[in-house]
């Protein structure tokens, strides 16, 4: 009898690996004899697409349609008009052009991405494309937009799904890859703001995702295209710099790989040249150049970065209404007074503390990246470089001139890769990616949409967290790290009376501004609190979360060989 | 994994066939109380028999249909059972002893169980190995084949088992939330705009005006024409939205407001009465009705419920309350399953105070309580009935009462004012193109020619409608009372044993506080009713297809994909959501249409292809797909010609309606069979007692005897019954 029931269970699994391709996989490599079980494997483009991925991908769709008609920022008339003027102008005319005041300010790559986007769109609708039908809302132009978002999202769905064959636990990973795949950042920024985030970080995963599997000058190329999509990628830049050079360039003993260097160095300035060469030609280069980099911006962005220079500012905002209430004897500037009444438009100007200027900044980034980086030269793994990667962007967001709020996405994106390698990871992770989501909130302040992003972000966040912590829980070794979990804990828990602040303090604005919109002074100042208070306490959370990953990185990295590190 | 515990263990199997056995000798022997087979609908209270049997292969349907089906087929052309095959296919299945353990023998090893089963012939052998393979195949489809059910299964082997019913409702508050972004009926269309207005509009006038002015002020513009608890429901939504903002809900000057945050507070009300009626009834319906299912079915229903389409997208798309009422409803339902009844008709009156609509269920609903009444014998049912009485007349006296009684209104003959409100015969015979009999008729006879000019003709309509709608919904109330008077409680010769200690102990709450034999007669008899009054009744919206769907949803809810029965239930809701497309497309909700269908049929496993029979319901819903598909991209491409405006919505009405219909017939159907085999299987019709399926019947009654016995008894003929409803094809 127990025959009997042993072959049918044996009969029924093969079944069900039968459909689950995955599966036979993962055995074939777990026993390391299925050579001829996978045949198919090794052909790149079999995606291995089992029915559950199917399935998230038709559930996240569902919520990114019905979202169709949401919120969309400015950056969508941005995106229109690129696709108006790559569509009518001529090349030369790309980076000239100033019809509209959302001017083409990404590299050439994304310019001739929208060129391509532009020529289904004539015949949808002429009109998306007509280059002075500014401000276009109908129908057509928004289901085209976001229909592009969703359907460029997918290089995204394919980088995270080649991500599980060849990782180190593909059940975990899996989680990992669709926990990325739901990013309520990239549904806050893409599907309700509207920007091209998820086909970006795609390529950008793509090539870490050669760098794991040892395609380096793969992954070096796909970097540099990602470069010419969009230039925010530079915050990543040294970090690949390095690792390339290192691992790639350089024998272990330090030998200069020549034919390494002289594959990736031609590869790369091929890339640059398909981009910048036809530009080059005509003569644009500074023209696009000050496109690409405007320093005429401030410090902050519009609403402040939740980074360390928000708490800066808020300091500096804290003394100047201390100043002004106990009258004490201080130099106040001028300018930094009427900048802290003007909330949060325009530059921003100290009124008490020294001003800030873009080389201080740009000094204190590179310091701190060149301690990250140190580090990586002298272990350039594929885990050490995910690390130094995710370290860089997170420096470059903290203390970099004119950060946006939206670059949060290149910490949270590759520290997402690293959740799982064990609990204090897994800890930084939930911070920054509480913080960070958080931090993305006032993106998005319409009533019907608020209450989305942020049943969707506690939805992401429960799945994220009870699929995973039981995986990495480790028992706290010392008092100090004790006491460390509870200050986390406790901070994590402050973000719902947070919440509760904001969506107070926006339904009393609500209030206060539909009968009158006289007093501007005011209720501006209402407004503009609990932004300050959001900046600020995300931006306490993911310092502190940079400062824990990078003591894990500089000190605890060796001692300490989590998954990842396995992987060579 | 899951292979294995979907299998009983042999020794189990053995056990249960030898229990069987003995039983069916010592009648007396209690420890041998679990049928054979896991009843169908079980109630509250009732243990689950364990935990193979229950996963495996439990009620009605869940027996996949292609055993059924082949089984049938197996019958000889002459032979005499072949007229009756979905009663012959029950008849094989319970004659045959321990058939269930056959079955799963027949998976495992198929020559074996071949020879065992006794059929004999050497042919036989193959068409067992068809069987076993047919029904592998739709275990595994059952076990894995949707969405839903994949989901459902990473999370219980994650140990996240808890989390799974909490996780599926809040994920479908998002998507409700999400749609809730989207535009509403009569978003930006002054002067009258649409029903959202018309709901904003009753929280104003009920915050603002004492009662007597509720059903009189300014009718022009979306006087209200619901029923008080509507009324009180609106008057609760607009005194907080004025404490949150009194702009919303001024007087007068707040008429079309649009801003978002009155839109969102609007949304959030629906969201939130949704998860407060109908979310929990639908968590109840499944611990009651499905309580012997494995959890993973349960869980299953659950999401299926939540997320039915049609529901979704006028409730939180175009903007409506039905959620209520439908919960509302299915509350009593499960009240009565539990064998509370005057709390089940306390909320029917309460769904029914809460939307008149609920009145397409009043004939079943009714009728139940009548035909337990009958039952229940002349002592016990005439007390039943007065207690009924009372508590209905009660619940609407006091739901009416600040309309008639003095201090709030002028005076008692007020009361006319809210009930001439709530029921318009004044309109017309149907609104707008709308799938029932009537719309699709039309095309070739001009009813209101038919009918005559003015007055006359109106009433003539109205008579002839309602004529039609009583003819309708007749057999079902007929069948629920028919059972009511078989299997009534004959004073002096008790037909069970239950009834026999229940008159002995002489506890009137034993037996009236456990649901009757015919109780899955209610289900079908509620979507018979509902239906035809869809189709045939007067003053009809497309809307009003959401109540004939809850019952075939809840019916389909249990069902493995691949099952007639679940085919059905699909049908019915693909269809049912596409004859409000021409709705759903005027309310700018054409996106939110194709998600919402797409993501239902992933999640329950919609497979028409992959589960190919060609029975009945397989080759008409390709049909109707097929010419759904076709007409909507026909509407895509051409703009509707100038001759014939109308044209879309005409042919959208006469491709849903004969599905409508056929859907009516089919639950008429499945009622009569129910009925049939109810009737058969009563002690007091002794002449069937000969046969093999009414002795194991009557084997499974004796043997229970006491407490949970009617349970097993009626199980087993609720299963026969049920079962009868997922072979027709």
């Amino acid at each position: 009898m127990n025959e009997e029931k042993q072959q049918t269970v044996s009969r029924r699994k093969a079944s069900v690996t039968q459909n689950d391709t995955r599966a036979q996989t993962d055995i074939a490599e777990h026993t390391g004899q299925g050579s001829d079980l996978r045949p198919k494997d090794t052909r790149w483009f079999t995606w291995n697409i089992t029915r559950s991925d199917w399935d998230i991908l038709i559930g996240s769709t569902t919520i990114k349609l019905l979202l169709y008609p949401s919120y969309r920022s400015t950056d969508f008339e941005v995106h229109r008009n690129w696709l108006a003027i790559t569509h009518s102008l001529p090349i030369s005319q790309w980076y000239y052009d100033t019809t509209s005041e959302w001017t083409l300010d990404y590299p050439p790559f994304f310019a001739y991405f929208e060129k391509l986007l532009s020529i289904p769109a004539y015949f949808i609708d002429p009109k998306i494309v007509d280059l002075q039908n500014l401000n276009y809302d109908s129908w057509s132009v928004i289901a085209y937009q976001r229909t592009s978002v969703i359907i460029t999202e997918l290089v995204l769905a394919t980088a995270l799904l080649r991500f599980i064959p060849g990782s180190v636990d593909p059940s975990v990973q899996r989680i990992i890859s669709a926990a990325l795949f739901l990013h309520p950042g990239f549904l806050i920024v893409d599907h309700m703001h509207f920007q091209y985030n998820g086909f970006m970080f795609g390529i950008l995963l793509w090539s870490i995702l050669m760098a794991r599997n040892g395609n380096k000058l793969a992954s070096g190329i796909l970097f540099a295209i990602l470069l010419n999509f969009k230039h925010i990628y530079m915050y990543l830049a040294p970090a690949y710099f390095v690792y390339l050079l290192r691992a790639f360039c350089l024998t272990p003993s330090g030998q200069v790989e020549i034919k390494n260097f002289l594959a990736l160095a031609n590869a790369v300035i091929g890339v640059f040249i398909a981009s910048l060469g036809p530009f080059a030609v005509m003569g644009q280069i500074p023209q696009l150049l000050s496109r690409l980099f405007p320093f005429t911006r401030g410090l902050n962005h519009a609403y402040w970065a939740a980074n360390a220079w928000a708490l800066v500012t808020a300091v500096d905002r804290i003394l100047l209404k201390y100043i002004q209430f106990t009258g004490a004897k201080i130099p106040v500037d001028a300018d930094g007074v009427a900048s802290s009444s003007r909330g949060l438009v325009g530059d921003t100007v100290f009124a008490v503390l020294p001003q800030v200027k873009p080389i201080h900044t740009f000094i204190i980034t590179i310091i701190c990246q060149l301690a990250i980086l140190a580090k990586l030269w002298t272990n350039p793994s594929t885990k050490s470089f995910l690390t130094a990667l995710t370290l860089c962007g997170w420096t470059s967001f903290l203390f970099g001139w004119h950060v946006h709020e939206k670059a949060v996405l290149l910490i949270l994106v590759p520290l997402s890769l690293l959740a799982a390698e064990r609990h204090a990871y897994f800890r930084t992770y939930l911070i920054a990616s509480v913080a960070g989501i958080f931090g993305l909130f006032p993106l998005i302040f319409t009533p019907a949409e608020s209450v989305v992003k942020v049943v969707y972000s506690a939805l992401w966040l429960a799945g994220v967290y009870g699929l995973l912590s039981r995986r990495v829980y480790e028992y706290p070794k010392s008092a100090i790290y004790v006491v460390i979990d509870l200050g986390e804990r406790a901070y994590l828990a402050g973000f719902i009376p947070l919440l509760a602040f904001v969506t107070l303090m926006s339904l009393r604005s609500h209030r206060i501004s539909s009968p009158s919109n006289g007093e501007d002074t005011t209720s501006s100042n209402l407004e503009f609190l609990p932004l300050m208070v959001t900046s600020v306490y995300c931006s306490i959370g993911l310092i502190w979360a940079y400062l824990r990953l990078g003591f894990i990185y500089l000190f605890e990295e060796s001692t300490y060989q989590g998954q990842l590190s396995t992987i060579q | 994994m899951d292979g294995l515990a979907a299998l009983p263990s042999e020794g189990a199997i053995h056990k249960r066939a030898s229990r069987k056995r003995t039983s069916s000798l010592a009648s007396n022997d209690r420890s041998a109380s679990s049928p054979p087979l896991p009843a169908l609908h079980h109630w509250l209270g009732t243990p689950p028999l364990s935990a193979s049997s229950s996963r495996d292969l439990a009620p009605n349907s869940s027996l996949p249909s292609s055993t059924s089906a082949v089984t049938s087929k197996n019958l000889a052309p002459g032979s005499p059972n072949a007229h009756r095959r979905s009663f012959s296919a029950l008849y094989l299945r319970e004659s045959t002893p321990g058939r269930k353990s056959l079955r799963n023998r027949q998976a495992s090893n198929a020559s074996i169980a071949s020879t065992y089963t006794n059929h004999g012939g050497g042919e036989n052998l193959h068409k067992s190995l068809l069987r076993s393979k047919r029904s592998q195949a739709h275990q595994e489809h059952a076990e894995n084949g949707s969405m839903g059910r994949r989901w459902i299964r990473y999370m219980h082997k994650r140990g996240l088992k808890s989390w799974v019913v909490p996780s599926a409702v809040a994920f479908a508050t998002l998507l409700k939330l999400a749609l809730g972004v989207g535009s509403y009926s009569g978003q930006a269309t002054p002067p009258m705009y649409g029903d959202y207005e018309a709901q904003r509009h009753w929280m104003e006038i009920t915050k603002h005006l004492p009662f007597r002015e509720w059903y009189t002020y300014d009718l022009q513009y979306w006087g209200l024409d619901y029923p008080p608890l509507t009324a009180y429901v609106s008057w609760i939504c607009g005194y907080i939205g004025a404490l949150i903002n009194p702009a919303w809900f001024a007087l007068d000057s707040s008429r079309g407001i649009e801003t978002a945050g009155s839109k969102l507070y609007m949304r959030l009300t629906v969201v939130f009465f949704d998860l407060l009626v109908y979310v929990p009834a639908i968590i109840m319906f499944v611990k009651v009705w499905q309580g012997t299912r494995s959890k993973r079915t349960q869980e299953q229903a659950i999401l299926l419920l939540l997320l039915q389409p049609a529901l979704l997208l006028i409730d939180h798309g175009h903007f409506q309350y039905n959620s209520v009422m439908l919960g509302l409803t299915l509350l009593a339902v499960n009240f009565f399953a539990t064998g509370n009844d005057l709390l089940g008709a306390l909320c029917f009156v309460l769904s029914l105070a809460f939307k008149q609509m609920a009145l397409y269920y009043a004939p079943a609903i009714g009728s139940y309580l009548l035909a337990k009444c009958i039952y229940l014998g002349q002592r016990h049912g005439t007390t039943l009935f007065t207690r009924l009485g009372l508590t209905v007349t009660a619940a609407f006296a006091l739901l009416f009462l600040p309309f008639y009684v003095p201090p709030f209104a002028p005076g008692p003959l007020h009361i006319l004012h809210p009930i001439t409100r709530i029921f318009p015969f004044s309109r017309g015979l149907f609104e707008d193109k709308v799938a029932n009999f009537w719309c699709a008729s039309n095309v070739l006879v001009k009813w209101r020619r038919v009918a005559g000019e003015g007055e006359t003709g109106r009433r003539w309509l109205v008579r002839t409608s309602t004529a039609l709608t009583a003819l309708g919904f007749g057999p079902a109330v007929a069948g629920l009372l028919r059972a009511g008077w078989t299997t009534r409680i004959k004073d002096h010769t008790p037909n069970t044993k239950i009834q026999a200690k229940a008159k002995a102990d002489g506890s009137e709450t034993t037996l009236a506080s456990n649901p009757p034999p015919f109780l899955p007669l209610l289900s079908y008899a509620l979507l018979a009713s509902s239906m035809s009054f869809f189709l045939f009744s007067f003053q009809v919206h497309e809307k009003t297809i959401l109540l004939p769907l809850l019952p075939l949803t809840l019916l389909m809810s249990a069902a493995p994909p691949g099952s007639a029965l679940h085919n059905w239930g699909a049908l019915g809701n693909n269809v049912a959501v596409f004859s409000m497309w021409p709705l759903l497309k005027r309310d700018g909700l054409a996106v939110p249409y194709v998600a919402c269908v797409v993501l239902w049929n992933r999640v329950i496993g919609y497979d028409l292809v992959g589960c190919w029979e060609g029975g009945v319901v397989q080759v008409l819903s390709l049909a109707v797909y097929a010419a759904a598909l076709a007409l909507h991209a026909l509407e895509l491409v051409f703009p509707a010609p100038a001759r014939y405006p109308d044209l879309f919505p005409v042919l959208n009405v006469l491709i849903s309606t004969p599905v409508f219909v056929l859907i009516w017939l089919w639950s008429l159907k499945c009622g009569v069979e129910v009925a049939w085999a109810l009737g058969g299987l009563g002690g007091s019709s002794k002449d069937r007692a000969g046969s093999p399926a009414a002795v194991e019947g009557k084997g499974a009654v004796d043997v229970e005897g006491a407490g949970t016995a009617v349970e097993g008894g009626a199980g087993a003929r609720r299963r026969r019954v049920e079962g009868t409803g997922g072979y027709f094809d």
